[in-house]
């Protein structure tokens, strides 16, 4: 199993950095150690963190249809950024002080964190699993619904920088920003393995969990706040990146036939980073001269996956 | 047999949830003790309170008012750890998804003692396979719970909380979908288990006739409150007579 996990890894890992570098002939150092690999890491932090968070909510609402979107909490960031960017002229004290990419950071990583907290004074109130992802769709909802009211308001130029930003993009982190990136990835990362006990007792559900020794909403708030940061700090590096929070925990779950929830982290961080690794790489080999959005790619191949998952599976 | 330690002691306790800030009290002034080594069936119709009385006792929701003793411990001084090597409970709830199979249902069991990364040692094992083999489910063990008849998977979720090895043991239901021998199976398995590991059992069920046959004490829970009566005296009770319907007199 463990072998299969690296080979699954190595081939997929090293298959998308080969189709990177026959892309441009000319692919020298500086290419490759401060666009490529940036890059690169990027998209294994991202689709790693995605993956993990999609497959924390999945149990905690012991539902397939949980992802890092159904809380609100990338729209509550890509709201955020609508907002910072659209009404960037009125505000254009704040643009100029913070220079382009880490304003939008910034916003995106605040408008995580404003519904995350949402989200948990209402899972506080609320005992129902279900309930709460209804109310975390709706959120998101709402989110959606302002954005495109801003959107609607506002001048073209601006409207364009946010309508790419929301099409996703492992290629805007630089080394620097690596560094924050990777340090609270890692922070959240380890903190996810103390919980690896309640993981798998929230399987049975709040009552069987709680009759195990487990304290089913303690651990539901570490959970969500883990998972949402997850969540947020990709979402302010890259943009929403679309499916993969959904499908990657669905399709570790049939690969690896078993309920233990350390095995599907281990296999969610590396099917996650492998998958977003790939994409990437169709996204620079479709066409020679442009690279198409990173979303695109994730959704193409990610829609019909958990179409075809939800036939294939007989476990829901 | 039955001896003299108590093991669970309801002080005037009013049982119910709590929902929106408002009492929804289900039982009112409830008192009642239970001894190690005895296995007690409780009575009424739907929606007297058989869960909640069972569900408050484990902890899983918060008695409105009065004390609940888990040997002469107040509850509420017990951490959840704590009762969970106390008392193992079996739900009407099904679980499903998630790859779990019969074994991993049963495994869970022994949570309480395994470590943080929840891994299972020999030592564990062994009363898992025990818990297995008790429930006649080791042709199952690899079956995922989504693919179980209901029967299987009551056996399975009783198999759990026997690998739970605790001494208190709480059953809503048990017998609903089982198959008339594993009716009988479960509840001898049962009876064995309070007479030779004087384990406190209680079990909530509708299959009087069993109760009377294989339970030391009866509670009956009706709109009067409860009674504890030896199972002995179950058809001379009014309270049971009504629940039965008289129609348990036909039998025997």
């Amino acid at each position: 199993m463990l072998f299969f996990i690296s080979t699954c890894f190595l081939s997929l890992w090293y298959g998308g950095s080969e189709d990177l570098n026959n892309k441009i002939a000319l692919a020298n150092d500086f290419i490759f150690w401060q666009i490529r690999f940036p890059k690169s890491i990027t998209a294994i932090l991202a689709g790693s963190s995605l993956a993990l968070s999609g497959l924390i909510l999945q149990i905690i609402f012991r539902n397939p249809l949980a992802g890092p979107y159904v809380l609100g909490i990338s729209s509550g960031a890509s709201l955020m950024v609508a907002a910072s960017i659209l009404s960037g002229s009125s505000f254009s004290f704040i643009y100029n002080y913070f220079y382009g990419k880490t304003y939008i950071v910034f916003s995106a990583i605040t408008g995580s964190l404003i519904i995350t907290f949402l989200i948990l004074f209402i899972s506080k109130k609320i005992s129902s699993n279900v309930i709460l992802l209804l109310i975390g769709l709706m959120i998101s909802q709402i989110c959606g619904a302002l954005q495109t009211s801003l959107e609607y308001f506002s001048d073209s130029n601006s409207l364009k920088t946010f309508v790419v930003w929301g099409m996703g993009s492992l290629a805007n982190t630089t080394q620097s920003d690596l560094y924050i990136y990777f340090t609270f990835y890692f922070i959240f990362m380890l903190s996810i393995f103390c919980f690896i006990k309640p993981l798998n007792a929230m399987l049975l559900g709040k009552n069987y969990a709680s009759n195990l020794g487990i304290n089913f909403y303690k651990n539901r708030f570490y959970l969500i706040l883990i998972s949402s940061a997850l969540t947020g700090l990709t979402t302010a590096f890259c943009g929403p990146i679309a499916f993969i929070g959904i499908a990657i925990p669905i399709l570790s779950r049939l690969i690896f036939k078993t309920s233990k929830q350390q095995v599907h982290l281990f296999s969610c961080i590396l099917i996650g980073s492998s998958t977003l690794l790939l994409s990437d790489a169709i996204s620079n080999s479709i066409f020679n001269s442009i690279s198409l959005p990173i979303n695109m790619i994730t959704t193409f191949i990610g829609a019909p996956l958990v179409i075809y998952l939800m036939f294939k599976t007989k476990y829901w | 047999m039955m001896n003299d330690k108590e093991c669970i002691s309801i002080k005037n306790a009013d049982l119910g949830y709590l929902k929106n800030n408002n009492h929804h009290t289900v039982l009112r002034n409830i008192s009642a003790s239970f001894f190690m080594g005895e296995i007690v069936g409780i009575v009424g119709i739907n929606g007297i309170g058989k869960s909640t009385l069972l569900k408050s006792i484990s902890g899983l929701i918060l008695p409105l008012a009065g004390e609940i003793f888990i040997n002469q411990i107040p509850r509420k001084q017990m951490s959840l750890l704590e009762l969970s090597q106390q008392i193992s409970v079996v739900l009407t709830e099904r679980i499903e998804g998630f790859n779990l199979t019969v074994y991993d249902i049963v495994a869970s069991g022994q949570m309480p003692y395994s470590n943080s990364f929840n891994q299972l040692f020999k030592n564990h094992k062994v009363y898992i396979n025990e818990a297995i083999k008790a429930c006649n489910l080791s042709a199952h063990i690899n079956k995922l719970s989504s693919e179980l008849s209901d029967g299987l998977f009551q056996k399975t979720i009783i198999a759990k909380a026997l690998a739970q090895q605790t001494p208190i043991m709480l059953l809503d239901e048990p017998s609903a979908f089982l198959d008339y021998a594993s009716k009988h199976d479960i509840f001898i398995l049962l009876k064995k288990l309070s007479e030779e590991k004087n384990k406190c059992i209680l079990i909530s069920s509708h299959d009087l006739d069993l109760l009377i046959k294989y339970c030391t004490r009866l509670l009956i829970l009706s709109e009067n409150g409860c009674e504890l009566i030896s199972s002995k005296k179950a058809k001379e009770n009014k309270s049971f007579q009504i629940i039965s319907g008289g129609h348990i007199q036909q039998y025997y």
